[in-house]
């Protein structure tokens, strides 16, 4: 087992992994920039190194000093966490190279996962059910034109090195296809590096349903059960929960199978997240990967009991699956709601200087977060103040939960999307379970009028 | 033990405006509460006491009102991590506003001299050119020289050879002078 783990990381989820390592007994070595000088994942850590100057370019993302910093401070491992470097297939091999174990998949992995058109060939070739689509890459407009005639309007295109919503353009008439082609390779260009983009089907109406999977160094793969991540603006996930109200358990052993079965023919190790799309009639449809942890994590490890962070690092430590995670039987229902430094109206970011931060508490409740009274959210990350995850026998135990502790969190000083959260838990539909990723849209208009 | 005798070899025992009693004090107020990071502000001073690792010792850094930025209110803080900035960044706070620092631009090693057993690139008192090589940091098995980007006389030197330095840490400090 490792000695000591360097955390590439900020904010709650650099907390979250430092928990995992005291838990196994390991030391813990934060980095930091200067704006996070006075963050709770430098004060808790073993140890904590300067490693830049507050723009995340020259600190969390500066390979060279992340790497540096677990040299000077002789660790065995680093935990990426989620966003900075974790799906940076070469980050992970400079740690390879720099004999520095990187805890999460291979590169190779990273790098198949990364490509998004890729991923969605190779998922196809190995039996996971993928949208109708380009061959790969549209290199031209010729191409792109060949290709919606083929699978017919609507369409979405999209950023083969992308992700996050930039580079994405519907397409519903032909007129409007060259166009949105050229434009989103603009964008693709602009915030990736490269202007690659893909086209698929536009499912209408769809709802976000993902697989949470783990595998280890020997081979094994198997799933958790899966997430609902329809309530998004902008593509941006706001709120999720597990089980699913969508998937029947038919369903669910299916698309788990076929998840387990085509991840361990592709030989994919460690933390995962494979997403679908589920269309009106019920039918799922693999859209991408994400080969690292995830923020919505929490949700999984409340209703299975298994936490993920600490898999995580045993099975980079060669452990095995039967092990490391032994066996689990899902329990109840849980709900998450992340409370982000935003305006819960305009969802212009907000942040300052936290004046008063009352937590939650009670039985189902979670907190995860690095925030505390008198802190001061820095403007250079995300927005993420806190997960306030709610855990029940059944939904509506999990929504009353949810509500419950919605009030009981008071945070003053910055704006944040904790009122959002209570319309969204007393919303007729969302209590019904009937939704898909436009909820957020029609809760807007509805409030409009 | 705190590095109290650095500031009075200064010629003094008087910091403008603190009442260097009032530190012991706290000093001791620390060591009976075993905290390890200590801050207070009062009429305009505001002193931030952390005990660094065990070779480095304690260093106090005393900051003057017009440095402040926004008011803090007393804390303890839990015990603070071992960071190797703590000592270094201390005594170079007390060294003085006519004080030139070079910072460490990255994390790695610090070597005071080109190979082990030669000759360190500067000892205090040395004046050195912009440009100059002070010191070499290194960082994945690469070697970094690191320049003085002034004209001056070496008057402290805050890095231990040999060991790890983060970013922003303070390694000299230089008297600007013009050349003659």
């Amino acid at each position: 087992m490792f000695r000591k783990i360097l955390i590439a990381n900020r904010g709650e989820i650099a907390l979250r992994v430092m928990s995992a390592c005291k838990e196994l007994g390991i030391a813990t070595v934060a980095v930091y920039s200067e704006a996070d000088r006075h963050s709770l994942h430098v004060r808790f850590a073993d140890e904590a190194i300067c490693i830049g100057p507050p723009r995340s370019s020259d600190s969390y993302l500066n390979i060279p000093q992340v790497i540096s910093a677990a040299e000077v401070a002789n660790v065995d491992a680093i935990h990426p966490g989620y966003g900075f470097l974790s799906e940076n297939a070469n980050f992970a091999e400079v740690c390879e190279a720099s004999h520095i174990t990187f805890i999460g998949p291979s590169p190779t992995m990273i790098r198949m996962m990364g490509e998004k058109d890729r991923a969605r060939a190779e998922m196809g070739a190995a039996g996971l059910p993928i949208i109708p689509g380009s061959d790969g890459v549209v290199p031209d407009e010729d191409a792109a034109k060949k290709v919606a005639a083929e699978i017919g309007l609507p369409v979405m295109i999209k950023a083969a090195e992308g992700g996050g919503g930039r580079g994405m353009r519907i397409v519903r008439t032909k007129r409007e296809l060259i166009p949105a082609f050229l434009t989103a390779r603009a964008e693709a260009e602009q915030a990736f590096g490269s202007p690659n983009v893909y086209i698929e089907k536009l499912i209408e109406n769809p709802r976000h349903i993902e697989f949470q999977v783990m595998g280890d160094r020997h081979g094994n793969v198997i799933h958790l059960g899966e997430r609902e991540c329809s309530i998004q603006r902008r593509h941006q996930k706001l709120l999720e929960e597990s089980p699913s109200t969508a998937l029947d358990p038919g369903t669910r052993e299916r698309i788990g199978r076929q998840v387990v079965e085509a991840l361990r023919k592709v030989g994919y190790s460690n933390a995962g997240t494979v997403e679908f799309l589920r269309d009106a009639s019920g039918d799922l449809y693999f859209i991408e990967m994400n080969a690292r942890i995830q923020v919505e994590h929490p949700v999984t490890e409340l209703v299975t009991q298994v936490d993920l962070v600490k898999t995580q690092i045993r099975v980079a430590a060669g452990e095995r699956l039967d092990d490391a995670v032994g066996s689990f039987q899902p329990r109840g229902h849980a709900i998450e709601c992340r409370v982000n430094a935003e305006d819960p109206d305009t969802f212009v970011p907000s942040p300052g200087h936290i004046t008063t931060f009352r937590v939650p508490g009670g039985p189902g409740i979670r907190v995860d977060t690095a925030a505390y009274a008198d802190a001061v959210i820095p403007p250079y990350y995300d927005s993420l103040v806190a997960k306030l995850i709610a855990h029940g026998r059944d939904r509506a135990e999990a929504i009353a939960r949810m509500q419950c502790a919605l009030d009981g969190f008071v945070v003053e000083g910055i704006k944040t999307t904790i009122p959002l959260h209570k319309r969204i838990l007393a919303d007729p539909d969302f209590v019904a379970g009937k939704f898909d990723t436009h909820f957020l849209e029609h809760l807007a208009s509805v409030e409009a009028k | 033990m705190a590095k109290k005798s650095k500031l009075e070899s200064r010629g003094g025992s008087e910091i403008r405006g603190v009442d260097l009693v009032e530190v012991e004090r706290l000093l001791a107020f620390m060591e009976k509460h075993k905290l390890e990071e200590f801050e207070y502000e009062r009429e305009g001073i505001r002193i931030r006491l952390k005990k660094a690792s065990a070779h480095a010792g304690g260093a106090i850094r005393v900051v003057s009102a017009a440095e402040i930025g926004r008011p803090e209110e007393m804390h303890a803080a839990a015990p603070a991590p071992k960071s190797g900035g703590a000592a270094s960044r201390g005594s170079a706070a007390a060294a003085g506003a006519d004080i030139h620092l070079i910072k460490s631009p990255i994390v790695g090693t610090y070597y005071a001299a080109p190979s082990p057993g030669a000759d360190p690139f500067v000892e205090k008192g040395a004046r050195v050119e912009p440009g100059q090589v002070l010191c070499i940091i290194e960082a994945m098995k690469l070697m970094n020289e690191i320049e003085s980007d002034v004209a001056g006389e070496i008057v402290e030197i805050f890095a231990q050879n040999g060991s790890p330095v983060e970013y922003g840490q303070p390694l000299f400090g230089i008297r600007p002078q013009s050349k003659k």
